[in-house]
Formats: C-alpha cells, structure tokens, sequence
C-alpha cells in the first residue's frame, strides 16, 4: 500500500528539474516496478511503465501522461561570486527574492536568491519586480571558490521543504507536477487486481515545462489509441475569477476545449457522475497549456482527455494541493482504464474512430 | 577557410529561395561526399560513411538560409513596401542596402518620424529602387531579396551581412573536406527556412532518422560595450550549447563535447544563451526523440547587415567537430 503523503514528500524533496529529470525518475521507477509489466526509459529520459492487457489478439492502448519535471534555475554567469541565473520553466519572478535554493555545482549549495535592495537600485525601477537577469544568487562562498565548485550550466532547485499544512493539504516546491504523478501512481495500484482489456502506459514525461518534447517523442513511441493527461490547475482564491479557478479540495476537474476531444470529456463527466465524485468542468477554449498540446497532434492524431488537479500558488517555491483532489483523480483514472472494453473506442467516438 | 567563408556569404539565400547557396554548397562538397539528396523543401543532404559496430547514424546540421526582405506591395509612386523574412530588426533597417535576387538594388528608409529617438516600424518603411511607378518598379509582390553589404577582412575576425549561418556552412564543409575516417554513418544536413521558424531541419531530421543530432549554428555574445549579460565572447574558441530559450541540450551530449573538447585540448566555451534557437530543438523532437546538442559559433551583430565572427572560432569548431564524429561516441 502506497502512502501518498509519504511518497509525495519523497518526490517534492528532489529536484528532477527540466531536461535533468533523472533524480526524480528513480523513486518513481522504484514504485511503479511492481505495478506494471515493463518499465523503461526513452529516448529523452521519459519513464514508461506499460500493464499489458489481460485479452489476447488485438487490442487498444491508453497513454496517460504526467510530467515529472520541474521549474528551476540555471547558472548563467559568475559575477564577482554572485551567480546569474536563467529560469527552466516558467517562474514566477516576484516571489523568488529571498527564497533558499540548492545549488548544484560539484556539491550541493545552499544558495539565496537576491537582488539589489530596493533604495539602491534605479529609480525608475523602484518597486518593480525584478527581471531574470536582475536576479542572482549568493552562495556566501568567496570569489575563488565559487569558481572552483560552480560551473555555466549547473541546476539551481528551490530548497523549500516540504510541509503538511491543516486540513490534509500539503505544500511544497514541484506539486506542479508530481501530485499528478502521485495520482497516476494510486491508479496503477488500484488496477493491479484488474484484468484489463487495453494495455495501459503510464508515462511520467519530461520537459513539459519547456518544450513538452518529452511528451511529443513518447506518443509517437508509443502510438497510443487514446491519451489522458494529468496536469495541476489554478485553485480559487481571493482576487480571481471563478471561470479561470477550481476550488481546492473539490475534486479533479475535466477539461473541455479544443485540446480534449469532446467526446472523451464527455465519457470522464459521465463516469465520475456515476461514481459520485466530486469534480469540475474545466474550460479551456485554445489550447490546455499541458502535455495534451504535443500529444493531439501527434502521429495521425491522439484524442486526449485532460484531467486537472487544482493547485495553489502554481510555479512558485512553495504550492499547495489537498490531497484528497490527488486520491480522487487516481481513482477517476482507475475507474477509466477498468470499464475500457474492447468496443469502448465505438462507443466513445463512434463508428467514425472503429 | 576564409575564402570559402566569404564565398558562401556573398550568395543571396534569404528563407524559401535557398537555391543558389544550395547549388555553391553542393559543389563544394561533392568531391567528399558518398550521396547527395536534395528533399521536396529543398534540403541538401550529403551522406558519408557507413555505420560500423558501435557506430550511429548522426546529423549534423547548419541551416543555409539568412534573413532578408519580400515585397508586399509597390505604391503609386514607385516605392517598395516590404515585410520580413527571418528577424530582420527594425533598428537595422534604416539605410541599409538590398539586393533582389532579380539583381535589382535599393536602399531602405522610413517616412519621417515625430520622434528621431525612435526606431521605425517595418511598416512604416520602404525600399527606394530608383522607381517611379508601379510600371517601372523592376520588383513585384513576392519578389525577394538580401541585405547588401561587401564582406571585410579585418585579419582573424571577419564581416558580412550573412555569418549567420554561412560561417557554420563553411564548418562543415570544412570538416567534410578533413574528415579521414569515423566508425558512422554522417548524414551533413545544409536546412532550410531556419530563419522563419526552424522548418527545414523539422522535415529532414524526420526523413533522416538520426541516433544523435548536432546543429551548429551562430550564438550572441557578451563582450561588447555594455552587452546584456552572456559568458560567450569573440575569439574564446567554439561554443559548446548548453540551452537556449528555445531548447535544452542533452545533458549527455553537453558532456561528451566538453570532456571531448577538454580531452583535445580545443579552445572552447560553454553557452548559455537567453533569446534564440536552432535546428537542435526540431531535431530533439523527431520521431521518439533524439538526443542532441548544439555547437554554435560565437558572433556579434546577429541579423545585421554587419556581422562579425572570428575565424579562429570557427576552426576551434571544425576540430571538435572531427573529435567528436571521428571516433566512438560513449554517452553517459
């Protein structure tokens, strides 16, 4: 039995930032081994665990597709023992002045992230936020040995611990996207004393956040019939609407719009109806910001379902997520992959898809 | 090295109207060749050597195409209104000079601006071919052309309106030429339409199926006065990418050119570079992923009608070129 806290906190304490995934990749691989058949690596670093089918001869396939990176920084540049960063990922630049970060040159470093103090700094840009090349890091470390330990290229990660907050959520750096490999991971155990009637591959991709390249590369390995992608959405709070929000703690939500095929939102409405789970629906008019981008439009062409678990405080050191909205999209997949039969395709789509 | 570099940027190959750079590029190297290919977008595709045990299929690619200018409209009066093919920057424009690929010259300028502090919109200029009517404009709607600017030799380093990419051109050329021998099989790939969206490479990379990807390309630098924060310079040897905003480099691949390169004893840099891409990125993307990295040639100016390399970066990139394709390639 997987703990998800314990698990969740295990993955949300590593790095695994974009491009560099293999330090998260290993715990997961260590807990998907035994929930499927085959485990591998592709080609781009993408970990792929596939559960055959239970039926012989010919049968479909379902890709569900969480990414395991995560936002960070880079060293760009040395500067009288200050380091210059570039971001990997989208950051949020206003909260990340006087966050601790773990700089990873020939060991690890504890770093801040700073700035020239405000009275200091031009006028016309006092009070502004900072742009990524204002920024830099402070290793405490004097000149000569910065150069020796920290090279261009080396990974910064965010060094903000994990924390179990009141009322069963938990925060931390990375939620975006390891609570839904978290939720992938509750699915592929609940399944395991299922036949099932389609192979299932749970792929944990990487660079999502920068190129979604390893998405792009693992649907067009894998070829899959259809595609569910699990990524976090923005959670309500004070000062946003309702329509770009989704309340945490009320369950997953579907995505609906030009990404996700309609058909196959539809089928995710109806089974969580059927199960009584709580869930939203998601609008999303152009495009889903997620895997689901790269997969549509790969091969011949992939409907994807997108399933979003809300999530506070997105692309900052610190997010927080409830984590029963995890446990539900779990069993919302589990529920997906177990009722897939061998006409589930007409079913969904059709006579068009058969 | 030189000669060849001013060669090849003394052709006119703006995106899509890669022909004539394509047909100087093929002459050069089919004596070294083994296959030459030239696919429906007009990729050249020059093939040499077979895979032997432990041996990959690698690409090494350089785009061939440069920026340049098509006409979108001829007005009463006989001036040009143009768009841009590739970033053509706007505070490059005024005054520069082009040339059609018709062989008709003009020069570009702007209406008059409320405020000279200002820099000029594409549409707010035009080109004066010495023409007062449509009649006898010798351009029409989609015609294009090239920035005009003679190549200087200022001793190592060297101008010309198109270092990008012809300089990365002549890199390969030039290691085609020194190539003696490599457990490989090379697929040299000369792309095109990189300057509108890095079209060329996405289609060949395809075609071409590679283990292994290698786009050399040019890189900005950081050693000008008051240059935006970059560690490349000007003459500090061939730039190893380890991202763009475009893309991040295989960690391994990264590795194995800066370990080859230290190993060699090459002149080298490592990049990081904050705004632009390559071929690497569609190349990344092909089929189920390639592992790729990038090789990029330090210069200033890019995408002016001006821009400068150094010839000693581009001979520090041959070599580590032939380093790394001429023997086994271990990625860890």
């Amino acid at each position: 039995m997987i703990d998800l806290s314990t698990f969740l906190k295990e993955m949300i304490s590593l790095p695994g930032l974009s491009g560099y995934e293999s330090p998260v990749r290993e715990p997961i691989a260590r807990t998907w081994q035994p929930l499927v058949d085959e485990l591998s690596v592709s080609k781009l670093g993408s970990l792929h665990g596939l559960r055959r089918a239970n039926v012989k001869g010919d049968h479909h396939s379902v890709l569900i597709a969480t990414h395991m990176d995560a936002i960070g920084l880079m060293v760009a540049g040395l500067d009288d023992g200050l380091l210059r960063v570039m971001s990997i990922g989208g950051l949020d630049l206003r909260i990340l002045v006087g966050q601790m970060v773990t700089v990873h040159g020939k060991r690890e470093l504890p770093g801040i992230l700073q700035m020239i103090p405000d009275r200091l700094q031009d006028k016309s840009k006092a009070g502004s936020p900072p742009g990524i090349t204002d920024l830099f890091i402070d290793t405490g470390l004097p000149i000569n040995e910065v150069s020796d330990l920290v090279k261009l290229g080396d990974l910064v990660s965010f060094a903000t611990p994990p924390q179990e907050m009141s009322g069963g959520a938990l925060a931390g750096h990375s939620l975006d996207n390891r609570a839904s490999v978290a939720a992938l991971t509750l699915c592929l155990e609940e399944i395991r004393k299922f036949n099932l009637a389609w192979d299932v591959w749970a792929v944990a991709t990487t660079q999502e956040e920068e190129t979604l390249v390893g998405a792009r590369t693992s649907a067009y390995e894998i070829k899959p019939d259809i595609a569910v992608v699990v990524d976090v959405t923005f959670a309500k709070g004070p000062g946003v609407t309702d329509y770009h929000t989704f309340a945490a703690g009320k369950g997953p939500t579907i995505g609906v719009g030009s990404n996700m095929h309609p058909a196959l939102g539809k089928y995710f409405k109806t089974l969580a109806d059927e199960m009584d789970l709580p869930y939203a629906m998601e609008y999303m008019p152009k495009s889903s910001g997620t895997d689901a981008m790269a997969i549509q439009v790969s091969e011949e062409g992939i409907p994807c379902a997108v399933l979003g678990i809300p999530l506070r405080y997105m692309h900052t050191p610190l997010e927080m997520v409830v984590l029963k909205d995890i446990q539900r999209t779990g069993r919302l997949l589990a529920r997906f992959i177990t009722q897939l039969e061998t006409d589930t395709m007409e079913k969904i789509f059709g006579e068009r898809k058969a | 090295m030189k000669e060849l570099i001013q060669k090849l940027c003394e052709i006119s190959g703006p995106s899509g109207y890669e022909n004539n750079i394509r047909e100087a590029i093929k002459k050069e190297v089919t004596p070294y060749a083994d296959s030459i290919e030239v696919d429906p977008l007009g990729n050249l595709m020059v093939r040499k050597g077979k895979k032997t045990e432990g041996g990959l299929r690698i690409l090494i690619s350089a785009h061939m195409d440069e920026i340049g200018v098509i006409v979108t409209h001829v007005e009463k009066t006989g001036f040009v209104r143009f768009g841009n093919l590739g970033a053509a920057f706007p505070w490059y424009l005024p005054a520069s000079r082009v040339l059609f690929l018709n062989g008709t010259r003009g020069v570009i300028n702007s209406e008059p601006r409320e405020d000279n502090t200002k820099v000029s919109t594409i549409d707010q200029s035009y080109i004066d071919v010495g023409a007062s009517s449509p009649e006898d404009c010798p351009v029409k709607i989609g015609d294009v052309g090239v920035f005009e600017r003679p190549f200087m030799d200022m001793g190592t380093r060297v101008a010309s309106k198109a270092m990008d990419n012809r300089s990365s051109c002549a890199v390969l050329i030039e290691t085609l030429r020194q190539l003696k021998k490599s457990p490989h099989e090379l697929v040299f790939l000369f792309s095109v339409q990189e300057e509108v969206g890095i079209r060329g490479a996405v289609t060949a990379s395809y075609a071409i199926d590679p283990d292994l990807g290698i786009a050399v390309d040019v890189t900005s630098v950081g050693d000008t006065p008051s240059a935006k924060q970059m560690e490349v310079g000007l003459g500090k040897g061939a730039a190893i990418k380890i991202r763009d905003s475009g893309m991040l480099c295989d960690p391994r691949v990264v590795r194995w050119m800066r370990e080859t390169a230290e190993k060699a004893s090459i002149p080298h840099q490592m990049e990081i570079l904050r705004q632009g891409s390559t071929d690497a990125y569609v190349i990344q993307t092909s089929r189920s992923g390639v592992p790729t990295g990038a090789i990029s040639i330090p210069c200033r100016y890019v995408h002016s009608p001006s821009e400068v390399v150094d010839v000693k970066d581009l001979e520090s990139s041959v070599q580590l070129l032939l380093k790394l394709i001429g023997g086994p390639v271990q990625l860890k």
